[in-house]
């Protein structure tokens, strides 16, 4: 956005809230969630998109789209430790039906990236689409302030920060210490350095994160869900097909979504609560209004 | 007399150049391609190592099994006894590297060639025979020295990862000069190239080669005069020779330049005592001569061509210093009780078997994709010198992968399917309580746990009672291992974030190849010793 544009848009945005707050409200006709099951991951990611009114509320023309799925294990699409190759590819090609100028799909994985790239499918699936799937490369790091609650600076890859939209794309898993590892633990992928470190203070520091990057669009994969063994897991009887994806603006509230999807209140998870006394999203569900659909 | 130089032999060296860059380009390329391939078969990238008989014969005798691959060495073996030993001159990609230095080093001026006049540089047989008579006793040196072991290993864990640094620097600068468009492409394929560029002996490995190639300073080709125990071999071999060296005394004017700019010492003139068993025909000498007077006409009929002549009594010498020693090498505390550092790739044979076969040659340490496998420097005893360790802190055994075990030329590590390698165990994992997080602080840290590849985990999670030293008593989830379900790979090491000692440690014992290397009475009754 331009400065100018903003400007504008700062103006004509007062002049809306002094004058006509019902516009306002009409403005607000969008759900707060999506939440679409069916048999097949690109058309339920369709569907949650056109729920929330359609990829152009997100992506405007010429735009550079990051999308940040979990590449981080090498483990296939039915162990469920990264995302869905199909749910990564159909993203890629409504941002590119936007109008985008240039999409790159990647992550900072843990295994090595050759090969996570590889058996999750999401290169293949990504580049079909169109999408540059680039590796991470330390020349790229850069130290930047976070000025979270806990995390103060950290070393984060530049092509997170020079975006222009940032979308988040975990998978629902289990995790021994956070409990879920969902679309806020998903940022510790976009930096370097030490980052086993955190796991001392892994709920801050997901909070904190979240708030930095603060996404344009968080759309969580429940297509498969691990229950067990997570965040790598390997025994397809740890997989739970749930056949389900959601979406939303609000990043804590996609996060209790996935939650739910896992019978757990988010309200017992420590890092969603330390989001939600922050003002930084709702976990209450009944208080966000879901549109869910079944195709 | 007409001075003219030979056109056709000039042709003839040219063709040798393009052969030489050709079987060296090959060579570079399977090492290049000696990396994660997008899929989990690797194909034939250690096929050059199978035409070598060296290797073929050491493995034969010291391991007492034959390896079906190095049926092709047979090839060469044959082609020797006919062409003599072409393959240093033609082939062996090491040879062109010295051959190369030579040249330039000659060109500028710091080599001199000196004339050597008929005698037979013998020091490399006496290396075969010591090599050899140790096979006899099943101990394997020869991938020390083997020209392809050598090569490979230097460059491998030597000289690509200085390249790779010195890369990865000129990248940091274009990053840093904000080209970002002609750096993001080279950075991409320098990943894909996956070159693992921290070994723990880079310095050693990497200085020996150099030395190695500086001796060229010396004299011309010293490797290949000198100390290559394959160009022994090849020389012992080389019987019959169609290709024989003729002077044509009419037109020769004695001037010598023949045997000075020899490469090999086969010493051409006088024409009587040229040595077959030296001559690389690399055709330096007939198209070197000033008057087109050295030839190398076909002969075909059997003549009896002078072998080599070693003196008996340092031949006798030799071999009872090889047998001597051969437990020198041997003997160490290792082979007593195994070392607890000392863990073997997936697949490595029971460790007398590794060790009878393994050559050195840094074939896994190529191909692995975590950098984990490094060259033993003492682990091992002496005999295991550069033989492949895994090392933890450096990198972890990726669990679905196998390639080191496909890549292996000569079976020391068994090819495995990837499932099959999932089941084998190389070691056992320790947690030191009074590094880690959880148990020495009280404070959350998973990190082993989250990222061990076995599913059930082998680190469980439990509650814990932690007493901080301001007398808190704190109770966060801590690890503890289940011996039965960690095969050892690392990754807990490796990921620990205790940067400096990894609060949790992977040890050999347990590792399934060894039926004496375990811990708990029941795992002997086990699998012990099926890799």
């Amino acid at each position: 956005m331009k400065r100018r544009d903003f400007l504008k848009n700062i103006a004509v945005g007062s002049i809306v809230l002094n004058i006509k707050p019902n516009i306002l409200a009409q403005e607000k006709k969008y759900p707060d969630l999506a939440v679409v099951q069916g048999e097949l991951p690109s058309q339920i990611t369709r569907e949650a998109i056109s729920i929330l009114g359609g990829v152009n509320r997100f992506i405007s023309k010429g735009d550079e789209v990051l999308i940040k799925p979990n590449i981080g294990w090498d483990r296939t699409p039915e162990q469920a430790a990264c995302t869905n190759p199909q749910v990564v590819k159909t993203l890629v090609e409504l941002c590119f039906e936007a109008g985008a100028k240039k999409v790159k799909v990647m992550d900072h994985t843990i295994n090595p990236a050759r090969r996570t790239y590889v058996r999750s499918g999401i290169a293949e699936a990504a580049k079909e689409a169109g999408a540059d799937v680039p590796f991470t490369n330390e020349h790229k790091l850069k130290k930047v302030p976070i000025n979270g609650q806990k995390l103060k600076e950290w070393e984060v890859y530049r092509d997170f920060l020079e975006t222009d939209k940032l979308i988040n794309v975990p998978i629902t898993k289990h995790h021994s210490l956070s409990r879920l590892t969902l679309g806020m633990k998903n940022w510790l992928g976009a930096l370097g350095g030490n980052r086993n470190q955190l796991h001392q203070s892994l709920d801050y520091a997901m909070v904190d994160l979240a708030a930095f990057f603060k996404p344009t669009l968080s759309f969580m994969d429940s297509y498969r869900i691990l229950h067990r063994n997570g965040p790598q897991g390997g025994r397809l009887s740890d997989v739970k097909l749930h056949k389900t994806v959601a979406a939303g603006v609000d990043y804590v509230a996609v996060d209790s979504i996935g939650a739910h999807f896992m019978d757990i209140n988010p309200g017992e998870l420590m890092f969603l609560k330390i989001a939600n006394e922050r003002g930084l999203g709702e976990i209450d569900l009944e208080k966000l209004t879901i549109e869910k659909r079944k195709i | 007399m007409k001075k003219e130089r030979s056109k056709k032999y000039r042709a003839v060296q040219i063709l040798r150049i393009l052969s030489q860059t050709l079987f060296f380009a090959l060579f570079f390329y399977l090492l290049l391609g000696t990396h994660f391939p997008g899929k989990d078969y690797i194909g034939n990238v250690e096929i050059f190592f199978h035409f070598d008989p060296l290797l073929a014969l050491t493995t034969l005798i010291a391991a007492r099994v034959v390896f079906l691959s190095f049926v092709f060495a047979s090839i060469t073996i044959v082609l020797t006894f006919v062409f003599g030993r072409f393959v240093c001159a033609w082939v062996c990609p090491l040879g062109s590297i010295h051959q190369f230095f030579s040249f330039v080093f000659k060109k500028s001026k710091l080599l001199k060639p000196k004339l050597i006049k008929n005698k037979l540089p013998t020091l490399k047989y006496y290396i075969l025979i010591f090599i050899l008579v140790g096979t006899i006793f099943s101990l394997n040196l020869v991938g020390i020295l083997d020209p392809l072991s050598l090569l490979y290993r230097s460059f491998a864990v030597g000289v690509f990862p200085v390249l790779n640094h010195t890369f990865s620097n000129v990248l940091g600068l274009l990053y840093q000069a904000e080209f970002y468009s002609i750096a993001d492409p080279i950075a991409q394929f320098l990943t894909t190239l996956d070159i693992n560029s921290i070994f723990t002996q880079v310095f050693f490995i990497g200085s020996l080669f150099l030395a190695i190639v500086l001796l060229n300073i010396h004299r011309e080709r010293f490797w290949c005069r000198y100390l290559c125990p394959l160009g022994a071999l090849l020389g012992l071999f080389s019987r019959w020779n169609v290709l024989k060296l003729e002077i044509d005394s009419k037109k020769c004017i004695e001037c010598n330049l023949c045997t000075l700019h020899c490469e090999t010492q086969a010493n051409p003139f006088p024409n009587k005592d040229w040595k077959s068993s030296e001559c690389v025909y690399c055709f330096t000498c007939s198209s070197i001569c000033p008057t087109n007077a050295i030839r190398f006409p076909l002969k075909t009929q059997m003549e009896k061509i002078e072998t080599v002549n070693l003196s008996r009594r340092k031949l006798l010498l030799t071999s009872i210093v090889g047998a001597v020693l051969a437990p020198f090498f041997r003997l160490s505390p290792e082979s007593k009780r195994a070392s607890e550092k000392l863990i073997r790739p997936p697949g490595a044979l029971p460790e007398k078997q590794f060790l009878e076969k393994c050559v050195k040659c840094g074939e896994c340490m190529k191909v692995c994709p975590t950098n984990a496998l490094q060259p033993v420097l003492k682990e091992a005893g002496p005999e295991g010198l550069w033989t492949p360790m895994l090392v933890p802190k450096i990198g972890y055994c990726e669990y679905y992968c196998s390639l080191c075990t496909q890549v292996c030329p000569t079976g020391a590590i068994k090819e495995l399917t990837v499932p099959e390698k999932t089941q084998v165990k190389i070691g056992t994992s320790w947690i030191n309580k009074n590094r880690c997080i959880p148990w020495k602080f009280g404070d959350p840290c998973i990190v082993c746990e989250e990222h061990c590849p076995v599913s059930p985990k082998a680190i469980k999670l439990i509650k814990a009672e932690v007493k901080t030293p301001e007398g808190e008593i704190k109770t966060p989830l801590a690890p503890v291992i289940d011996i039965d379900l960690c095969i050892g790979c690392g990754i807990c090491e490796n990921k620990c974030p205790v940067m400096d000692k990894p609060a949790i440690y992977v040890t050999s014992v347990g590792e399934s190849r060894s039926e004496e290397n375990q811990l708990k009475l029941d795992l002997i009754s086990g699998s012990g010793g099926i890799y």
